[in-house]
């Protein structure tokens, strides 16, 4: 469990630096169970911040969303740092942005949280709908406590949590300035049950289920713009000269999109499982990202987003490498 | 207008006699999400769910529309689509059938688009009243708009018991309903005095409400406002609120072909991606997020309303439902109502 005393008085802290612009954390949401990403400018800003299950999204998004537009003559670029409060997985994509040089160091002030799991929104939706104005949902004696309309149920993590939680190695943010509480080791290991089922069925259903998924894409790119990792200048999707992806929203076309999403994130996806939250149309994209990720942990024992020293995995050759895949 | 009974065991056989003589589009079930459909047999049916993820505007102004084909080369021929078709648009919701009326002004009032005025001529709207709305449904924020009013549709079914009761409103329904007498019973006294009770208990049951009045006034004092940079901050830019959004309406028109076939195609294009507005010249008008959130809702709070003098949001709540970080245009536009100017 979070202090969250502990994490305003963080907040307020590194906002109050001369060198930070703002500092991007958590607040309650408009209706139900939502919690929603905020900003700090000011120090009295920070009251507003929160931690708990709730706090889903991947933060990390934010510095690479920051809009530079152009400047006035004689006007300096404002190059002050970013507050970002994280959790572990979020701090690994911060980590891989950093090996790719997509964002400086310096540029950046980690407030960590040490993670005990989030909630899957849609798993909560199910087990607790309706007319939900106001509602809690705090991390108690390894439990989920709901409270709904005064009313408090304690549920079992393992029935709420995605599946990116339940075998999470990284639950303390691997880099961080700041960190609340105290660190925890995980005791979880990827075991990528679901993509070996997966991989044992006949070519022909894996086919069909993937078109099923696919064929439900509106292409609205939520899972692309919710992805940290995510931040080319222009995506290749929207080029027009050369046209790489149809605009038409067609099975084929859908396809096209969402292997390369999944392919282009080959060795740089950290597992946060932004994309399948915020997709819409509930298309299991995590199963992509997590097939390519095992690939790659067998054939080249890497990991991505875990050391910000490391080179990134296209970016880094090997000369014992025994490339295998080449006859 | 008819008011007539269906007894819930018939709805199967009206739903086969409606097969029968058109193309029917209900709201079925796709792998976890609920999409309108054409279906074969009534059982294909899913209607438990309040409303759909995909709205069904896609059914008469399509995500990806064929204008007309082409061969390439120097000896094009060019075939034209055929927009005949005749559907029924089944169990669409009330708040959903608004979302066409009002698609209506920007297809057919200046320019007249001929694909939506053919498409829209083609169809009829059978509705069904939500008996349960969701938390994030507001319908009841615009003009005198409820979960089970019948102003938009052609008919409209409402669940009150053991029957449907059964509002035929105009023309277009009575060729529909037409010669299913076996079916249709006319409706007493009682079933209307159901049916309005059922309406009352649905929406004191929608607990969250909008403050529209002279919203759009308002708007025009406060454009300039820190609150859209606020609001605007944790936008990721997606088009889930556009593309989910029964009223939005924006395209983008392309040709794509191979070296044989080629086709002109409109496809939904969104106010929330940065090229939407990107000029050749390179200059781009709305060049931050914060411009493209505002003018989203400028274009249904402000826009519309003073081009047809209808406020372009039906209260449907998708939006809401499915922003990945809570952008609530419920609680948006109560703000800027309260901001000071």
């Amino acid at each position: 469990m979070v202090d969250n005393n502990q994490l305003k008085e963080a907040v307020k802290k590194t906002v109050s630096r001369d060198d930070v612009k703002y500092v991007v954390g958590y607040e309650k949401g408009t209706y139900g169970f939502q919690a929603t990403p905020t900003f700090a400018y000011k120090p009295e800003d920070s009251k507003k911040f929160i931690f708990s299950p709730l706090c889903v999204h991947n933060l990390a998004v934010f510095p690479m969303l920051e809009e530079k537009p152009p400047l006035r003559k004689g006007q300096e670029p404002d190059t002050r740092k970013i507050g970002v409060v994280v959790k572990g997985c979020d701090s690994r994509a911060i980590v891989q942005i950093i090996q790719e040089k997509g964002l400086d160091r310096d540029k950046v002030v980690i407030i960590g949280i040490p993670c005990t799991g989030v909630v899957d929104p849609k798993k909560l939706e199910k087990m607790f709908p309706g007319h939900i104005k106001n509602a809690e949902l705090k991390d108690e004696d390894n439990k989920f406590a709901v409270t709904v309309d005064g009313k408090t149920t304690k549920v079992s993590k393992d029935e709420l949590m995605p599946d990116k939680c339940k075998t999470c190695e990284y639950p303390t943010p691997v880099l961080y300035d700041i960190l609340i509480g105290k660190e925890i080791k995980s005791t979880k290991k990827e075991d990528y049950k679901k993509v070996n089922e997966f991989e044992k069925k006949p070519l022909k259903d894996k086919w069909e289920y993937w078109e099923k998924q696919f064929d439900k894409c509106i292409r609205c790119y939520a899972c692309r713009n919710a992805c940290p990792l995510c931040y080319c200048k222009e995506c290749m999707v929207d080029q027009l000269n050369p046209q790489w992806v149809r605009r038409s929203v067609d099975l084929s076309e859908n396809t096209a999109w969402n292997l390369l999403r999944a392919f282009h994130l080959a060795g740089r996806c950290i597992s946060c499982g932004q994309c399948e939250r915020s997709c819409p149309m509930d298309i299991p994209l995590m199963e992509l990202n997590k097939k390519i990720e095992k690939e790659i942990r067998e054939m080249f024992e890497y990991e991505a987003g875990v050391n910000a020293e490391e080179k990134p995995l296209l970016a880094m050759f090997k000369p014992d490498d025994p490339e295998e895949f080449i006859l | 207008m008819d008011t007539l009974l269906l007894s819930k065991k018939d709805l199967p056989k009206f739903i086969t006699e409606l097969i029968k003589k058109n193309k029917v589009f209900a709201p079925v079930e796709n792998n976890g999400t609920i999409i309108f459909n054409q279906i074969s047999k009534p059982d294909e049916m899913n209607l438990d769910s309040c409303k759909s993820e995909y709205p069904p505007k896609a059914l008469i102004f399509n995500q990806t529309e064929t204008l007309f084909k082409f061969t390439p080369g120097t000896k094009a021929k060019i075939e034209s689509i055929d927009l005949d078709e005749k559907k029924v648009i089944f169990g669409i919701r009330p708040c959903d059938a608004k979302s066409v009326a009002i698609l209506d002004h920007a297809f057919s009032d200046d320019f007249k688009d001929p694909y939506f005025i053919k498409k829209r001529e083609n169809t009829v709207l059978v509705g069904l009243s939500c008996i349960k709305p969701e938390i994030n449904c507001f319908c009841t924020s615009f003009d005198d708009d409820t979960p089970a009013s019948s102003k938009y549709l052609d008919v409209l079914l409402t669940d009150i018991g053991d029957n449907y009761y059964v509002e035929v409103t105009n023309e277009k329904g009575k060729q529909l309903t037409k010669g299913m007498n076996q079916l249709l019973k006319p409706a007493k006294e009682s079933d209307l005095k159901k049916k309005m009770e059922i309406e009352k208990k649905a929406v004191d049951m929608i607990s969250r409400h909008q403050k529209t009045n002279g919203i759009s006034e308002k708007l025009d004092k406060i454009f300039e406002h820190p609150m859209w940079k606020e609001i605007a901050f944790k936008c990721v830019g997606c088009g889930t609120c556009t593309y989910l959004c029964p009223t939005c309406h924006c395209f983008d028109i392309q040709d794509e072909s191979t070296l044989t076939k080629g086709a002109r195609i409109r496809v939904w294009d969104t106010c929330m991606n940065p090229e939407y507005t990107l000029h050749a010249s390179g200059y781009n008008p709305r060049p931050a997020r914060t411009n493209r959130v505002r003018n989203r809702i400028y274009h249904k709070y402000n826009y519309y309303p003073k081009n047809f003098d209808v406020i372009a949001c039906v209260g449907c709540g998708r939006c809401i439902d499915l922003c990945p970080v809570n952008i609530d245009i419920i609680d948006v536009v109560t703000r800027a109502g309260e901001v000071k100017p």
